[in-house]
């Protein structure tokens, strides 16, 4: 390494290796593309609803990703699907990022918290996720803040454990101990220093908690559990499931499907290539 | 001993937190249970009348009691819709679910420990990031999805397979048997692939840190050849990571089976949810996550006992 690249921040240099990265920056771009697809929806289709005339048709120049079985034009429903699926997946994910947060570094720092908060947990990990989102979900009933909420109820324990983890490796450190000393409160050795060291993690996590909402959103929704006056990807699978269109009408599937690939596929990459950069050993 | 009697302590804890925390989260959220049953326009002598007859009317803790003295007993409630009791319609759908599930197990370890493998042995060569990125890709799938393309292309296009059931209701002896498994391929398969790119990486990464082990050079310098010493020596010790990730992805496991059971019409636990979803069954959404956190409960046990086995290290610590 050169002497200017020694005086670098270590976060200009996380970006100079991550641009470096051609996956990496690729997902990136495709994410800020679909966050704007998701903004202008109005701009791009109009809202589908009501009857059509068209039923069932392949793709088109009229139509590119063809019609459903009432005549719906699909790329209009892919692209306002968009919106609600991305919305979800990321208010989830904040949701879950605060409450694992506030979690994992009480576990770590109060002692006398980490054990029933670990047993939560641990107790919370070994549960089958989705069966329980779906019992809360229909007894909430559908609609898209239902959604949003329930994903991040059940979303948080896998941050508390990263968190926690990684704010045990800082509360031993003599600057906590010297904060102390000096009479700093806990919430302000909190802030000032716990929470600095364990951000880099949730970076990560923000990412792959996003996809996992994502996820869930569309497993819920497919099974019926939607929001019924909004479009999401899994939606439309859930209108193809029940017209018998799974067998006919490729068309009605395959495009949310990639939607869905599209958007979960990129934000691994992007946790994947953060990770690399950020672990400046791994491009010496 | 004293392992295998703590593991099960914590299986238990983990089934009674299952049990609490669905049965306060019914109670609590809002909604009358029992306008999901009757019409909203029903006296009010009649609402009473139902809320004894579910035992709605008592307070939350003697509710709870109850509650926890019919499971004990094995009984999960009545069924809004059907008028009958939870546990008979759970339990003709379980062994469904069981199949399904083990079988893609199996099919997935007989799969990843081969792949894992040769992805280790080529370290940072072309195949070792194809399986990769692969691996990545593959966990990046939403279930229904891999289910309607398998559908689409194996089942409508080639209709090599059925792509709905679980078995010709016609066939008989061995007939059944094998039509029973000719319906199997394509929900099993699903499950494989969301579930393989998990085995695999794990399986890659702990086969190279085995790989870089002193025993490996030693037996290497023995003159043992190198076949053997991946496939004897190494890959023993790669083996343990590998089960606990078994463990770990019962979740997802249960999670994508009844996404799947949905799409093929696979009459499982997962397809009696979707079915409980559309007609707001309750207590059947309630038992099937009591009962599928149990199933999980009991094959965390399965994977701890086995892990227990395999590596007399945890025992003692």
């Amino acid at each position: 390494m050169t002497a200017a690249a020694v005086e670098l921040t270590p976060r200009q240099r996380t970006w100079s290796s991550f641009r470096r990265n051609p996956l990496g920056m690729a997902s990136g771009i495709v994410l800020i593309l679909m966050a704007l697809v998701a903004i202008c929806a109005p701009l791009i289709a109009p809202f589908p609803e009501g009857y059509g005339t068209d039923t069932s048709q392949p793709p088109s120049a009229a139509h590119w990703f063809g019609t459903d079985d009432i005549g719906q034009d699909v790329f209009a429903q892919v692209v306002w699907g968009t919106r609600v699926s991305m919305a979800v997946g990321v208010s989830a994910s904040v949701l879950a990022i605060v409450i694992g947060l506030l979690i994992g570094v009480s576990a770590a720092y109060f002692r006398r918290l980490d054990t029933p908060l670990g047993v939560l947990v641990d107790l919370s990990l070994s549960l089958p996720v989705l069966p329980l989102m779906i019992l809360v979900a229909a007894l909430a009933g559908p609609s898209v803040r239902t959604l949003a909420v329930v994903i991040a109820l059940f979303s948080w324990p896998e941050v508390a454990r990263v968190v926690r983890s990684q704010a045990l490796a800082i509360v031993p450190m003599p600057f906590v101990s010297a904060a102390k000393v000096v009479g700093g409160s806990s919430l302000w050795i909190v802030r000032k220093h716990l929470l600095p060291g364990v951000i880099p993690v949730v970076g990560v996590s923000v990412v792959l908690t996003t996809s996992r909402a994502v996820l869930a959103e569309a497993g819920l929704s497919f099974l019926g559990l939607g929001d019924p006056g909004s479009w999401s990807w899994g939606t439309i699978l859930h209108k193809a499931q029940q017209s018998g269109a799974l067998a006919s009408a490729w068309w009605t599937t395959l495009f949310p499907s990639l939607a869905i690939l599209l958007l979960v596929l990129s934000t691994t990459l992007l946790s994947v290539a953060y990770n690399d950069a950020r672990n400046h050993r791994s491009d010496t | 001993m004293r392992f295998f009697g703590l593991r099960l302590a914590r299986g238990l804890l983990t089934l009674w937190f299952a049990v609490t925390v669905t049965f306060f989260l019914v109670r609590l959220l809002p909604g009358d249970p029992v306008l999901a049953v009757a019409d909203p326009n029903m006296t009010e002598e009649l609402r009473q009348k139902l809320l004894a007859d579910f035992g709605l009317d008592k307070p939350l803790a003697a509710q709870y009691l109850d509650y926890l003295g019919q499971l004990v007993q094995g009984n999960l409630g009545m069924s809004f819709r059907q008028s009958i009791p939870v546990t008979t319609v759970l339990m003709e759908r379980l062994p469904w679910t069981l199949i399904l599930t083990m079988s893609a197990m199996v099919v997935t370890i007989a799969l990843g420990i081969p792949l894992g493998v040769l992805a280790a042995t080529r370290a940072k060569g072309w195949l070792d990031r194809v399986i990769q990125l692969t691996g990545v890709t593959a966990q990046s799938l939403f279930v229904p999805s891999v289910g309607i393309f398998l559908m689409y292309v194996l089942g409508v296009w080639l209709g090599w397979f059925p792509i709905g059931g679980a078995v010709d209701l016609d066939a008989t002896g061995f007939g059944a048997t094998l039509s029973m498994l000719h319906h199997l391929v394509l929900p099993c398969l699903s499950l494989v692939f969301i579930q393989l790119g998990g085995y695999v990486l794990t399986m890659r990464t702990t086969l190279i840190d085995a790989l870089g082990e002193d025993y490996v050079s030693l037996a290497k310098s023995k003159g043992v050849r190198p076949g053997k010493v991946v496939w004897k020596h190494a890959l023993r010790n790669a083996l343990l990571p590998t089960t606990t990730i078994a463990g770990l992805q019962l979740g997802t496991l249960v999670g994508g089976a009844v996404l799947t059971e949905t799409i093929y019409a696979y009459p499982g636990i997962g397809r009696a949810i979707y079915e409980a979803v559309g007609q707001l069954d309750f207590p059947v959404l309630q038992g099937a996550f009591v009962l599928l956190a149990a199933a999980v409960v009991v094959a965390n046990l399965i994977t701890d006992v086995a892990y227990g086995i395999l590596d007399p290290r945890v025992r003692t610590s």
